[in-house]
């Protein structure tokens, strides 16, 4: 297809910017002067895909290097989709608008379960076949790297090679190595067969998963010398690693559309409902001076009028208030906003929350994640209600009349007492506003109030706990919702259909690939989107493969039962997952690295928060 | 301070950036370039940019039309285009810059070329020698109601496979060539078929060049 008669079809979709390619900042090398072309894929929207830090850490670190050439694609929405396939036009790169199928690499990151059928449908779109066995040649091969790998094994009959942990070393070793391969003329099985020797690398393929009659796993056996347990890679010196010194700056709005600067990685909490808290430790902070450093000159190359920060808990930066001084600083002076989500104000120096107030409003958000301290000590989320009340005072006397809260419906030991609780802290919230006498005159407060249902993941504590069921849910819901006496209170709880659908994959196993293989036949494809979930679909394609999510999501699990991603390490142990179970079905906490260092397994790096000074 | 009017070329993939977008875009542009330019007061402090005439998602636009106000005096003009240029995309080029003459109100015409196949002059002649040309006009309300657009074109004109069109412009009564276009193809029947829509030129009312 020529170059005028793919721009005619562009101008007649929804938002062509998605597909144009050509931002600032994007990176265009000449095909014939690399040695590897490597396709980064975000299985979802250009809009949400865009917004996604680790890509940009990718793209630029990869384009960093003369012999590749890292190219973005994205999901292409449904009216694109719809001109691609009339008009035969293969998934394409957005730099260069070559076919992904002719590229050395096709990697996609996995940030959450609902991207699942996107993959397949981008596969499909690029003409490449899905299963990895039916794809025999070196190249293109298809990786995936992301927090889902912790436990992708429904994805494991497509992918061919998953990466462990973070990309920015382990990456570039598997492309050193495919160039060697390459330039050998060897097969792909050569190739994936030392490729799995390299740490923080899993080749799907290389192991035999045999079942019990009662369908849970009997052994999960390596091939061709493969590792039995493939452990996670981090980076050890965040101060030394690649960070952007650009971005690929969108035309169109996307959700995030600012800077961002990464100020740590893991999280000291350990809250016990978030993978995130678990996979991704240690905790490595980077220095003040390196943010600031990057985060200028960021800003600088962009031309972004907005930064914001970013971390899984930004309170807990050790030098948090003189960064924030020093950023303040600079920002005020060349008009960029600083943005701090999610920030803990309710301990900052009168003379900082005076800077931080001078910064454009954003919302107030907090996470109680549930609505009592019983519960909240249950999944070792430590926020009292007390520290919620004081910041909200705070909030108001700076003239905020809007809050938001989130929590989770759905927890382990979870009784109506503590949904009750839920509706009880809005209410205390809107009861304090209107008795503070320098409330903002005339007007009224809202709180809005979020309720997801908790899906249990892997390599949390809660991975062995059953997810509610739908009808237990709805019981919840209405009882919730009853609890709710005033206007002020906005309440919204989503349907939540696709959480069942994602409780079976986050802990499903490889049988769950003809599933998903049938449900992309079917049509499903953006199903975190709700205008795209078809439940229904998603039934019919369980059934016609005889499983049964429920195995999966609505199972007490034994401690010696063999899951799907045990032979997966993440660095926490899973005597550790136990013990923290056991604590909290004994509603106790667990304090965090800092405090105490509860010997989860991820000092075994030798680095970060484990060997400070307590 | 001085009010400065920046002249420049949209084209290649910039094609597909909105008017919306390119405000966001010209910011950043700015913010990247370091030039000096006057930032709006208040709470949401931006750089203060005025875009003339707005162009169509899809178009080429050869000249472009931004105004901002620079704060130093002796920061030469010729400097704002390099420095702009050295930090924008060959599909956002800088032309020049000049002291406004004209206020954005006096503009009153645009010129365009646009491409097309199998057309003869004989069918161009015919239908833009029309005493009016009835078309249905989408409302800003939503609604649909005729409109005759023949007071409305200036100028039309055939060569090659070619066509110029010189048409209403400014902020009432701007006329688009695509509307222009699909009564034209309306009026033989035939599906629309036209590519390579180039803004070459902005006018005041006596047609001449808008500086
Ligand atoms: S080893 Fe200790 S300090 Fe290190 S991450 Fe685990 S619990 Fe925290």
């Amino acid at each position: 297809m020529n170059n005028k008669e793919f721009e005619r079809l562009l101008l007649t979709v929804q938002k062509p910017g998605r597909y144009s390619g050509g931002e600032l900042g994007s990176v265009i090398k000449d095909k014939n002067k690399v040695d590897v072309r490597f396709a980064f894929c975000f299985p979802d929207t250009y809009e949400i895909g865009m917004s996604h830090l680790g890509m940009k850490i990718l793209y630029s670190q990869f384009n960093a290097r003369e012999d590749i050439w890292c190219e973005r694609v994205f999901a292409p929405w449904l009216d694109f989709e719809e001109v691609m396939r009339e008009n035969n036009i293969p998934l394409f790169a957005l730099e260069s608008r070559d076919p992904i199928k002719d590229f050395d690499f096709i990697g996609f990151t996995l940030q959450y379960e609902m991207s699942y059928t996107n993959v397949l449908n981008m596969l499909d779109l690029a003409g490449v076949p899905l299963r990895s066995a039916d794809r025999k040649d070196l190249s293109p091969l298809v990786v995936a790297g992301g927090p889902c790998v912790c436990n992708a094994e429904p994805l494991a009959d497509f992918v061919d090679i998953f990466f462990l942990g973070e990309g920015e070393e382990v990456d570039l070793e598997v492309i050193d190595l495919y160039k060697k391969h390459k330039a050998l003329g060897s097969t792909k099985a050569e190739f994936l067969r030392e490729a799995a020797q390299i740490e923080g690398v899993y080749v799907p393929s290389l192991y035999d998963v045999t079942y019990n009659e009662d369908g849970t796993i009997n052994a999960v056996t390596p091939k061709e010398n493969a590792p039995a347990v493939i452990k996670k890679r981090i980076i050890k010196d965040l101060n030394n690693c690649h960070y952007p010194e650009n971005f690929v700056v969108p035309f169109i709005q996307i959700v995030h559309d600012r800077a961002v600067q990464e100020i740590f990685r893991g999280c000291i909490r350990g809250c016990r409902f978030c993978q995130a808290g678990f996979i991704y430790r240690p905790v490595r902070e980077k220095s003040a001076e390196v943010i600031n450093r990057q985060a200028k000159c960021l800003c600088e190359n962009t031309g972004y009028d907005e930064i914001s920060i970013s971390s899984l808990s930004s309170s807990d930066y050790t030098e948090l208030e003189p960064l924030l001084n020093e950023m303040l600083d600079w920002t005020q002076q060349n008009h960029i906003s600083l943005a701090l989500p999610s920030l803990r104000i309710d301990n900052f120096s009168e003379e900082l929350l005076e800077k931080i107030n001078h910064v454009r409003k954003s919302g107030l958000t907090f996470a109680p994640e549930a609505g009592t301290q019983r519960l909240r000590d249950v999944i070792n989320k430590n926020v009292t209600e007390q520290e919620i009340l004081s910041t909200c005072k705070i909030a108001f006397e700076g003239g905020h009349t809007a809050v938001k809260l989130y929590f989770m419906m759905g927890l382990p030991t979870e009784t109506d007492e503590d949904l009750k609780g839920i509706a009880d802290l809005g209410q205390k919230i809107v009861d304090m506003y209107y008795g503070m006498p320098n409330r903002p005159k005339g007007k009224s407060v809202s709180v809005s109030m979020s309720v997801a249902v908790f899906v249990p993941k892997p390599f949390t504590p809660f991975q062995f706990e059953p997810q509610i069921s739908k009808e237990e849910m709805e019981r919840k819901q209405a009882y919730l919702k009853s609890c709710i006496t005033t206007r002020k209170i906005d309440l919204s709880m989503h349907d939540s259909s696709t959480s069942f659908l994602e409780g079976a994959f986050a802990r499903g196993d490889r049988r769950l690939g003809n599933v998903l293989e049938a449900a992309f036949k079917k049509g499903c494809k953006f199903d975190s989107w709700n205008e795209c979930f078809d439940l229904q679909k998603w039934n019919e394609a369980f059934s016609d493969c005889g499983i049964d999510p429920d195995f999966y999501s609505q199972r007490l699990r034994a401690y010696d039962e063999i899951n799907p991603w045990d032979h997966l390490d993440y660095a926490v142990s899973k005597g550790f997952l136990v013990r923290e179970h056991q604590t909290a079905l004994n509603e106790k906490t667990t304090p965090n690295c800092r405090e105490k260092c509860s010997a989860c397994g991820a000092n075994c790096y030798g680095e970060g928060v484990c060997f400070e000074k307590r | 301070m001085r009010n400065v009017r920046i002249f420049y070329e949209k084209k290649g993939r910039m094609k597909f950036v909105s008017h919306l977008d390119m405000n966001r875009f010209m910011s950043r542009l700015i913010a990247k370039s370091k030039i000096p330019v006057w930032f709006t007061e208040g709470f949401n402090q931006h750089a203060y940019m005025n875009f003339a005439v707005p162009l169509s998602l899809g178009y080429v636009g050869l000249y472009e039309v931004m105004d901002v106000k620079i704060t130093d005096d002796s920061y030469s003009l010729e400097k704002l285009v390099d420095d702009l240029n050295a930090v924008s995309t060959p599909d956002i080029h800088f032309v020049k810059a000049s002291e406004s003459v004209m206020h954005t109100k006096e503009i009153a015409f645009a010129e365009f070329k646009l491409s097309f196949d199998n057309i003869d002059a004989k069918m161009v002649n015919d239908f833009f020698t029309q005493q009016s040309i009835i078309t249905k006009k989408k409302t800003k309300k939503g609604g649909i109601k005729d409109i005759d657009i023949a007071p409305l074109i200036k100028k039309a004109e055939l060569c090659g496979n070619e066509l110029t069109l010189i048409l209403t412009a400014g902020n009432e009564n701007n006329l688009n060539p695509s509307l222009v276009m699909t009564a034209f193809y309306d009026f033989y029947g035939v599906d629309p078929d036209f590519y390579d829509v180039t803004r070459v030129m902005i006018y005041n009312k006596d047609l001449e060049q808008f500086v």
